[in-house]
C-alpha cells in the first residue's frame, strides 16, 4: 500500500504545484488523471525521489519515500514523461547497464533478464542496434523495460502514451497490465482518459494541485448512471442547452451538433435520450466543476 | 526582405538572452585593456590612439582568440532549431531556404561583430584614461576605430563565420565546428609557413584571410617592437594608414569566398531527417495492436504474413526470470562503479571532438622533439620527457575542463538523468564514474604521448632510452596533474551547475594564474600542475619536496571530490549529502 499524506510543493517561481495531496493506493494499477499543469508530474517526481516536497509524507511498505531515498530507489521503477537514452549505446548495452546499476551482479542472470525484457517489449531483433536510431515508440518500450528491472514494488509511469500512435499505445497498455504484479503498485499518470479506463480499477483526478476525486472506475460510472443524456440538435440551440444542464461534450454531426449533457433533474429536453455514462463524462464533470 | 529581417532580428533577440555573447564581449574588452596598458606600445612612446597603433593591433587581436569565439557563436544556429523541433514550424510558413539561412547567418554575425567590436569600443574609451607609460595623442580619434575594425577584423571573421556556419549546418554537429575553431590555429600557422611563405608578396597579401602579413610588407614591419625601436615614435604617431590595392583585393576575395561558402550551404541545406536516423521498420510492423486484450477498439490494420507471424510469437506474455540483486556493501558499490566507468568511458570515446583534439594535442606535444634539435641536459630521455610533459600540461588543462564538463552534464543533456537518479546507486558512484572515466582518458593521452616520444627518440637514434626518466616525469608531474585538474573540474561543475559557466571561470582563472606565473609570482600552493616549478635535475635531487607538493595537492583534490559529493544536486537525504568517504558503500 502506498500512502501519501498532505504533500505540498511550491516552486521558487511561486507556482503552488501541490496543495496538500493525500491518497491511499492499494497494489494494482492506479490512474492519476488530470489536465496539463495539474501537478501530476510534480507528484510523480516527488515519489520517484527526484524532487523534495515542502511538507507531507509518502510511505510504502514501511519505507519513507521522502527521507529514505536510497531505500526507496531499491523498490522503484520509474518511467518519466520526458527522457532520452545514450544514442551511441545499443538496446542490450543500455538495459545491461541499468541491470548492473540495480544490483543484478550475476552476469548469466543479468543477460537472461535483459534478453527476456527485450523479448517482452518486442525489441529482441533490435538488441544490437544503437538507440540513436530508435523511433519514439521503441524508445518508450526501452524506457518501460528499464523500469521493470528488479521487479519493482512501486512502478511509476508518467504520461507513457503521450505522443504515441494508437498501436504503440495499445502495446504499452498491454505491457503495463502484464507488469502489475500482485504486490506491485503501478501508478499511471496521464491526461488521456482511455488509458485509465483500459488499465486501472482505481484512479484519482488531480486539478490545480488538489485531488478532486479518488474512486474506482465502477463507482465513478455508477455515480453518473442515469444522469447523462445525449441528443443531436441544431447548432443554434446549443447555447440554450447550457441553461438546462452541464454540457459535457459537443461534436459536429452532419451539420448539427451532438451534445452530451449531465442533468440530475431528469430529461433536459424532448430530443434527449439517456446514454450509459463513460469515464470521460466523469472526468470532464469533475475537472470542469467550479 | 521582411521575412529575412524577421529571422535575423529573432537571432539577435535569442542571443541577447544567452550568456555566451556577453562573455565574449567582456573577453574582447579585457583584451583591449591588456593591449592598451601592457601591449607593445606601452612605455615606448607610441600613442595608443594613433592610426598606426589601431591599425596594427587589430590583426593579432583578430588571430589570438577570435577564431574560437567565432566558432562558438556561429556553430549551431540552425542546429538549435532542429534540436528544439522549431524548423518544421518555421518552414510551414512562406519562408525560402535563402531567407532562412541568410537571416540566421546575418543575425548571428551581427551579434558576433558587436561582441568583437567591444575591443575597439574599449580602446576608444581608454583614450581618456591616463596611465603611466601609456602615450595618448591630444587629438581624439573617432572614425579610425570603426573603419579599421570593419576592414581588418569584421571582413576576416565574416569568412570564418561563413565556414563555421556552413560546416555546423551541414553536419548538424556543433562539436565539429568547435574542433575546427581549435584546429584553426595549427592550420593557419601551417598555411602561413608551408604555403604563403613561398609565394610572391602580392599573392601572400591577397591570400591571407587575417591580413597578418601586412605589417612586414608595406612598411618594412611598420608595427611591432622592432619597428617602434627603429623609428621615432613621434613620427609613427603622425602616420595615417591608407588602404592600398592589395588590401582591397584581399578584402574583396574574402567577401567573395564568404558568398561562395554560403552558396554551397544553400545548395546542400535540407531540413529533412537524416537517412541514418530514419526508422527502417514501419510502425505497423512493430505493432501488435490486434493482440490488445485491454484495448477496446483495435484499429483495423491489414498485416502481411511476416507481421502475423510476429503477432503469434508475441501473443504469449513473456515472464521475466527471477534474479538476485545486491545493493548493499562496498562490493556492490564497486561493481556498480566499474559498470558506470565502462559506460562513461565508452561515451567519452564517442565524443566527436576527440577525433580532432587527441591527435592534434599529441602532434603539437611531439612537434619540438620530432623536428628540432634536442638539448641534452641530464639525459636525452629526460629532455624528451621534460619537453613533451611541458607541452602536454596545457592540453591536459583544456581537456580536463572540457571533457569533465561533458561527462558531468551529459546525463542532463540527453535527458537520461531521471533513469539514473532513480536507480539504487549512490551519488559517489555517479560522481566517481565521471571523474575516473575522464581521468582514464587523460591517462590514455599521456601514455600515447609517452609512447610516441619514445618511438621518436628511437627513430632519431637518440638512444639509449631511459624509461625511468619518463616514469619519473610523467608519474610525478603529469599523472598527478591530471588527477588534480579533473577533481577540481568535477567540483566546479557540481557547484556552478553549468558547464559553460565553468568553462568561462576556468579560462579566467587559468589566464590569471598563468599571468602570475609568467610575471614571477609562482608557488606550488597556487600552481597545481607545477608549471615552471620543476626541472629533471630537481626531480633527481629534490624528489622528496616535489612528492610532498604533489601529495599536498592530491589531498586538495580529494577535498574537491568530497565537496562535489556534498553539493551534488541529487539528494540521498533531505538536507546535504554525506561527504564522500562516509557515503561509499
Amino acid at each position: 500500500m502506498l500512502k501519501i499524506s498532505n504533500l505540498q510543493k511550491t516552486y521558487s517561481s511561486g507556482v503552488h504545484a501541490l496543495k496538500g495531496i493525500s491518497l491511499e493506493i492499494p497494489p494494482g494499477m492506479f490512474g492519476l488523471l488530470g489536465p496539463n499543469g495539474a501537478g501530476k508530474t510534480t507528484l510523480m517526481k516527488i515519489l520517484a525521489t527526484l524532487l523534495e516536497p515542502d511538507s507531507g509524507a509518502a510511505e510504502m511498505n514501511g519505507i519513507d519515500l521522502i527521507d529514505a531515498k536510497a531505500e526507496t530507489r531499491k523498490i522503484l521503477g520509474y518511467l518519466p514523461q520526458d527522457f532520452g537514452l545514450y544514442p551511441t549505446l545499443t538496446a542490450f548495452q543500455m538495459l545491461d547497464y541499468f541491470a548492473k546499476l540495480k544490483g543484478v551482479t550475476n552476469k548469466k542472470e543479468r543477460h537472461s533478464l535483459v534478453d527476456a525484457l527485450l523479448e517482452k517489449v518486442n525489441l529482441s531483433a533490435e538488441r544490437n542496434r544503437r538507440l540513436g536510431g530508435f523511433s519514439g515508440g521503441m524508445r518508450q518500450r526501452v524506457g518501460i523495460a528499464q523500469a521493470l528491472i528488479g521487479n519493482p514494488d512501486l512502478l511509476i509511469v508518467d504520461e507513457p502514451t503521450a505522443g504515441l500512435d494508437p498501436e504503440e499505445r495499445a502495446r504499452l497498455h498491454n505491457l503495463l497490465a502484464e507488469s502489475a504484479g500482485e504486490n506491485t503498485v503501478v501508478l499511471l499518470s496521464t491526461h488521456i482518459v482511455s488509458d485509465v479506463s483500459n488499465l486501472c480499477d482505481r484512479f484519482a483526478v488531480i486539478r490545480r494541485g488538489e485531488i478532486v476525486a479518488a474512486t474506482s472506475t465502477g463507482a465513478a460510472l455508477k455515480q453518473l448512471d442515469g444522469h447523462v443524456w445525449e441528443a443531436t440538435v441544431p447548432r443554434e440551440h446549443v447555447a440554450h442547452l447550457e441553461e438546462v444542464g452541464k454540457v459535457i461534450s459537443k461534436q459536429m454531426a452532419g451539420g448539427n451538433t451532438r451534445v452530451r449533457i449531465l442533468s440530475e433533474n431528469g430529461k433536459p429536453a424532448a430530443a434527449f435520450a439517456p446514454v450509459p455514462a463513460t469515464l470521460e463524462d466523469f472526468y470532464f464533470t469533475v475537472v470542469n466543476q467550479t | 526582405m521582411r521575412r529575412f529581417s524577421a529571422i535575423a532580428y529573432n537571432e539577435v533577440l535569442l542571443n541577447s538572452k544567452r550568456v555566451a555573447p556577453y562573455v565574449v564581449a567582456a573577453l574582447c574588452a579585457g583584451n583591449a585593456v591588456l593591449w592598451w596598458g601592457w601591449g607593445p606600445a606601452s612605455g615606448r612612446g607610441l600613442a595608443v590612439n594613433s592610426d598606426l597603433f589601431i591599425y596594427g593591433v587589430l590583426p593579432p587581436y583578430s588571430f589570438l582568440f577570435l577564431p574560437l569565439y567565432t566558432s562558438l557563436m556561429m556553430a549551431d544556429p540552425p542546429i538549435r532549431d532542429l534540436r528544439e523541433g522549431i524548423t518544421p514550424l518555421i518552414f510551414s510558413k512562406p519562408i525560402t531556404r535563402a531567407e532562412y539561412l541568410l537571416g540566421k547567418f546575418s543575425g548571428n554575425f551581427f551579434v558576433l561583430t558587436c561582441c568583437q567590436s567591444m575591443f575597439v569600443v574599449t580602446l576608444f574609451i581608454l583614450q581618456w584614461v591616463p596611465k603611466h607609460g601609456v602615450t595618448v595623442l591630444a587629438r581624439t580619434q573617432f572614425l579610425a576605430y570603426p573603419k579599421h575594425f570593419l576592414v581588418m577584423v569584421a571582413i576576416s571573421h565574416m569568412f570564418l563565420a561563413a565556414i563555421y556556419f556552413t560546416v555546423g549546418t551541414l553536419t548538424r554537429n556543433a562539436k565539429i565546428v568547435y574542433g575546427l575553431g581549435i584546429g584553426f590555429y595549427p592550420l593557419y600557422i601551417g598555411y602561413q609557413v608551408i604555403l604563403l611563405k613561398r609565394l610572391p608578396w602580392r599573392l601572400k597579401l591577397a591570400l591571407d584571410p587575417l591580413v597578418m602579413n601586412r605589417g612586414g610588407v608595406d612598411s618594412g614591419e611598420a608595427f611591432g617592437p622592432n619597428a617602434i625601436r627603429r623609428h621615432v615614435p613621434e613620427l609613427l604617431n603622425q602616420l595615417v594608414v591608407v588602404y592600398d590595392t592589395d588590401l582591397i583585393v584581399n578584402r574583396v576575395v574574402m567577401i567573395l569566398l564568404t558568398a561562395i561558402c554560403l552558396t554551397i550551404l544553400y545548395r546542400f541545406f535540407s531540413t529533412t531527417e537524416r537517412a541514418g536516423k530514419l526508422e527502417k521498420l514501419t510502425v505497423i510492423r512493430l505493432s501488435t495492436a490486434a493482440e490488445g486484450v485491454y484495448y477496446p477498439d483495435p484499429p483495423a490494420l491489414v498485416l502481411d504474413e511476416s507481421e502475423k507471424r510476429d503477432d503469434k510469437t508475441s501473443r504469449t506474455p513473456v515472464a521475466l526470470p527471477e534474479v538476485s540483486s545486491t545493493n548493499e556493501g562496498i562490493r556492490a558499490t564497486l561493481n556498480k562503479l566499474i559498470a558506470a566507468i565502462g559506460v562513461e568511458f565508452r561515451l567519452l570515446r564517442a565524443e566527436r571532438s576527440l577525433v580532432v583534439v587527441a591527435p592534434l594535442s599529441i602532434f603539437l606535444c611531439l612537434l619540438e622533439v620530432a623536428f628540432y634539435p634536442i638539448h641534452e641536459d641530464v639525459s636525452l630521455s629526460a629532455a624528451y620527457a621534460s619537453n613533451t610533459a611541458t607541452s602536454l600540461l596545457i592540453f591536459l588543462i583544456g581537456m580536463a575542463v572540457f571533457y569533465t564538463g561533458e561527462a558531468m552534464h551529459r546525463d542532463r543533456e540527453v535527458r537520461i538523468e531521471p533513469f539514473l537518479w532513480t536507480t539504487p546507486v549512490s551519488n559517489s558512484v555517479l560522481i566517481l564514474s565521471k571523474f575516473l572515466s575522464t581521468l582514464l582518458l587523460l591517462f590514455a593521452l599521456i601514455a600515447s604521448v609517452g609512447v610516441a616520444a619514445v618511438a621518436i627518440q628511437v627513430i632519431r637514434a637518440h638512444t639509449p632510452v631511459d624509461p625511468a626518466a619518463y616514469l619519473k616525469i610523467y608519474g610525478l608531474i603529469l599523472f598527478p596533474g591530471a588527477f588534480i585538474l579533473t577533481a577540481i573540474s568535477v567540483m566546479g561543475n557540481v557547484v556552478l551547475r553549468s558547464k559553460y559557466v565553468f568553462y568561462v571561470v576556468s579560462i579566467g582563472i587559468a589566464s590569471g594564474l598563468f599571468y602570475l606565473y609568467t610575471s614571477g609570482h609562482n608557488h606550488w600552493l597556487y600552481n597545481p600542475v607545477l608549471y615552471r616549478l620543476w626541472s629533471y635535475a630537481d626531480l633527481a635531487s629534490n624528489m622528496k619536496a616535489i612528492v610532498l607538493y604533489r601529495l599536498g595537492w592530491l589531498a586538495i583534490a580529494g577535498v574537491c571530490l568530497m565537496l562535489a559529493h556534498l553539493f551534488f544536486e541529487r539528494r540521498s537525504r533531505r538536507k546535504l549529502n554525506l561527504p564522500l568517504p562516509f557515503a561509499l558503500g
